[in-house]
């Protein structure tokens, strides 16, 4: 019956998810600091610069938790429930020194992570490097989308291609894992049954391929909406923290966008956590 | 039976009856295997081959072959005795086309017009039933039954997998499966009973199309309303749920299997072409004479030069066991011919064959598709069509109760036939429970519809 799967395979191959366009929702951002009241509202300004608050896009405004509002994860965290925010703007470090050794999210931002079902913008601390805050008070010009899954994940794009302004160049990169594909190559090159050459070359062929149609499905939709927005691939094999680092330096980014769970797990995911600890120096947008 | 026998024995000495009987009993029990193929966990050609084996061993033992050169064109050559016992002609075609149709798979045409088709019904389940329906018809008609099953049922499994509608997905098989039994009557190439009987018979490529082709249009379109009916597959009640199941299905990218644009629109000409050449065999000077196995045979010659390379891979998907279970069934059957077993089943069956007209026509039918529902409706096909050949004037009516028959029969049983053992075969991947007598309850009402609306084909228009 190798032909029901032959025939099979061609119908599933031609069944590729699209890209549905749905504006990303902002409302009204919740900034969250532990710094006083200068140093705080010229945080909230630098957040602005990304979200829109400060004026480029229909973003009502936004709220401040001060470091004076809280002293405690317990105490912080009741202060968003109470706001119900669609989105926190923090910086890596809260409430912590850390972010002096980038080993670290730092335990509040950790926590906040694992716990608040929002998206976290987390900025590089505002007691970094000069060069760090300068590049961040830029503003927002070049966006990564990252993962290793990009086929269907629509809220990744639909976000990312909310904080890419008009102009602006969003990079929708899928990097595969090269272990995890040469861990299952070895086993394929053990099966006597199984070409392992053809398999290699189809099956990468296949995975890169699904990143590309979903690429494509993104560019013919945002040309659809008249968005502003240039659509830049990257699809390849790699290893993901290094090679990420890598196209991040690249590509000159000045936001990534990742998602950090996985359904039915609660904390950030390992990827995810490596990533946002390793990347310390350029904002990063965690879904 | 004993007065056929005294006939016989009377007609040819030279065949003892108890050595017919011996042939009967192996004829038996070749049938019977056949039948029990999936429990004997045996492929058809090892099946028939070992009972070829054995025909001719015996065969030779009692005298009964015809050994010695035989003439060709004037020249004497020697073959052994079982090469010219095979119809070439009827290999030539299964073998041309089969290839022929899977060369021209890899252009992506068939798959394209599949997705089309998924795409124009916007996701609704019974258009979607109406338009895989025709679907199977004309891709059994024009490709072969199997591979037509192939193509819409696992398209099937798919697109209902994404429109969230498995609990549809053995109703659609089902019909899909039964189908392929009807497109296979459209035209004399669709399926191999077609073949055999249409050869022995003489009738031409077209007129074999005209004649069957109302019947095809009536009994597809009560098969796919009484599929709807039985099975709950309806149109989709509000417009939410159409735009939804609109959008599921815009996620499919005909142009996704198509690797050449000027392969994909070569392989579209071919496949008209070959139809064509195909319906006008009989009447093209030269090709007439070369026969249909040949036009087979060349278009898929001309469909390989673009895979030349790897044409070996093409070679290797042909379905040899088919192949080789035809040429060991001509083997046996020829034995059998020489064993007077033809003769013996020709004259039991010549109480219906000789009854009045319509009696005879719609007894034939009803015989031929109950057999052919137990067993593969090849050999059945291939043993009629030596019984009448070797009877003067028979009525066409009964040619074409042979053609129905044998061809329907296979919606009576999973085992019928070969398309509706792939539509099984499919509903088992999806996990769907569907027993032997499962199947029979769900497809009887369909067969005795088809049958009945034979029986009155045939005797209103034949």
């Amino acid at each position: 019956m190798t032909r029901i799967d032959q025939f099979e395979s061609v119908f599933k191959s031609a069944d590729k998810p699209l890209f549905r366009y749905e504006p990303f929702s902002v409302g009204t951002p919740l900034v969250l600091t532990d710094l006083d009241d200068e140093a705080a509202e010229s945080f909230a300004v630098l957040s602005g610069k990304y979200t829109g608050a400060g004026g480029s896009r229909e973003v009502s405004g936004q709220r401040v938790i001060k470091g004076s509002d809280f002293a405690t994860i317990e105490e912080c965290l009741d202060l968003i429930a109470g706001e119900k925010p669609d989105l926190i703007c923090t910086y890596r470090g809260l409430h912590s020194d850390c972010w002096r050794w980038g080993q670290s999210l730092g335990s509040y931002v950790e926590v906040l992570t694992q716990t608040v079902k929002v998206p976290v913008l987390v900025f590089p601390h505002p007691a970094s490097a000069a060069e760090t805050i300068a590049a961040a008070e830029a503003g927002c010009r070049h966006v990564m989308a990252m993962t290793d899954h990009l086929a269907g994940d629509s809220r990744l794009v639909n976000a990312a291609l909310f904080f890419t302004p008009a102009q602006g160049t969003l990079h929708l990169t899928n990097l595969e894992d090269q272990q995890v594909f040469e861990r299952y190559m070895e086993a394929i090159d053990k099966i006597p049954s199984i070409d392992s050459a053809a398999a290699r070359d189809s099956v990468l062929a296949q995975i890169l391929k699904e990143a590309r149609d979903y690429i494509k499905s993104c560019r013919a939709v945002v040309e659809e909406q008249a968005l502003d927005v240039e659509i830049q691939e990257t699809v390849e094999l790699g290893l993901h923290v290094a090679d990420y680092k890598r196209l991040a330096a690249a590509r000159d980014v000045d936001l990534l966008v990742m998602n950090t769970r996985d359904s039915g797990q609660l904390a950030m995911h390992g990827l995810a956590y490596e990533l946002a600890v390793e990347l310390n120096d350029i904002p990063l947008l965690l879904l | 039976m004993s007065f056929y026998l005294g006939w016989i024995s009377e007609a040819h000495p030279a065949v003892p009856a108890w050595v017919t009987l011996l042939f009967v009993s192996i004829l038996t029990a070749m049938i019977l295997c056949l039948a029990f193929e999936e429990k004997l966990h045996a492929k058809k050609s090892v099946i028939a081959g070992l009972f070829a084996i054995l025909c001719l061993l015996l065969g030779a033992v009692f005298g009964l072959l015809p050994f010695g050169p035989i003439s060709v064109g004037g020249h004497e050559i020697n073959l052994p005795v079982y090469i010219p016992a095979i119809d070439w002609g009827v290999i030539a075609i299964i073998l041309g086309s089969s290839l022929f149709v899977d060369v021209t798979s890899r252009t992506g045409l068939f798959t394209w017009i599949a997705i089309r088709l998924t795409k124009a019904s916007g996701g609704d389940p019974l258009k979607l039933l109406v338009f895989y329906g025709l679907m199977t018809v004309v891709f059994s008609a024009v490709l072969n039954n199997v591979t037509a099953m192939i193509i819409v049922g696992s398209l099937s499994g798919v697109s209902l997998k994404k429109l969230q509608q498995e609990d549809k997905l053995l109703g659609f098989l089902l019909v899909e499966g039964l189908l392929t039994n009807i497109g296979g009557l459209l035209t004399l190439v669709s399926s191999v009973p077609n073949i055999i009987v249409g050869n022995a018979a003489g009738i031409a490529f077209i007129d074999f199309f005209l004649k069957s082709s109302a019947y095809v249009l009536v009994a597809t379109i009560v098969t796919i309303a009484l599929g709807s009916r039985l099975f709950g597959i309806h149109r989709l009640s509000s417009e939410e749920e159409r735009e939804q199941a609109r959008e599921l299905v815009a996620g499919f990218d005909e142009n996704d299997g198509i690797e050449s644009r000027f392969f994909f629109w070569f392989g579209a000409m071919m496949t008209g072409l070959f139809i064509l050449t195909i319906a006008s065999t009989s009447v093209l000077p030269y090709i007439q004479d070369l026969g249909m196995g040949f036009v087979a045979l060349s278009f898929a010659g001309i469909m390989l030069v673009r895979y030349k390379a790897v044409a070996d891979k093409f070679y290797e998907a042909i379905d040899w066991d088919l192949l080789g279970f035809f040429a060991a069934l001509f083997v046996v059957i020829n034995v059998m011919e020489h064993a007077l077993v033809l003769q013996l089943i020709g004259t039991g069956l010549s109480t219906i064959i000789d009854a009045p007209s319509d009696i005879a026509a719609a007894g034939l039918l009803a015989v031929s598709a109950i057999f052919s529902s137990v067993t593969d409706n090849i050999p059945l096909a291939a043993m009629l069509a030596k019984i009448l050949q070797a009877r003067e004037h028979v009525p066409e009516q009964l040619w074409w109760s042979v053609i129905f028959g044998a061809n329907l029969g296979g919606n009576l049983t999973p085992i019928g036939s070969a398309s509706t053992l792939v539509a099984v075969t499919i509903i088992h991947k999806y996990k769907i429970k569907l027993s032997f007598a499962g199947f029979i309850r769900k497809a009887l009402p369909y067969a005795l519809v088809h049958i009945a609306l034979a029986i009155i084909y045939v005797l209103l228009f034949f």
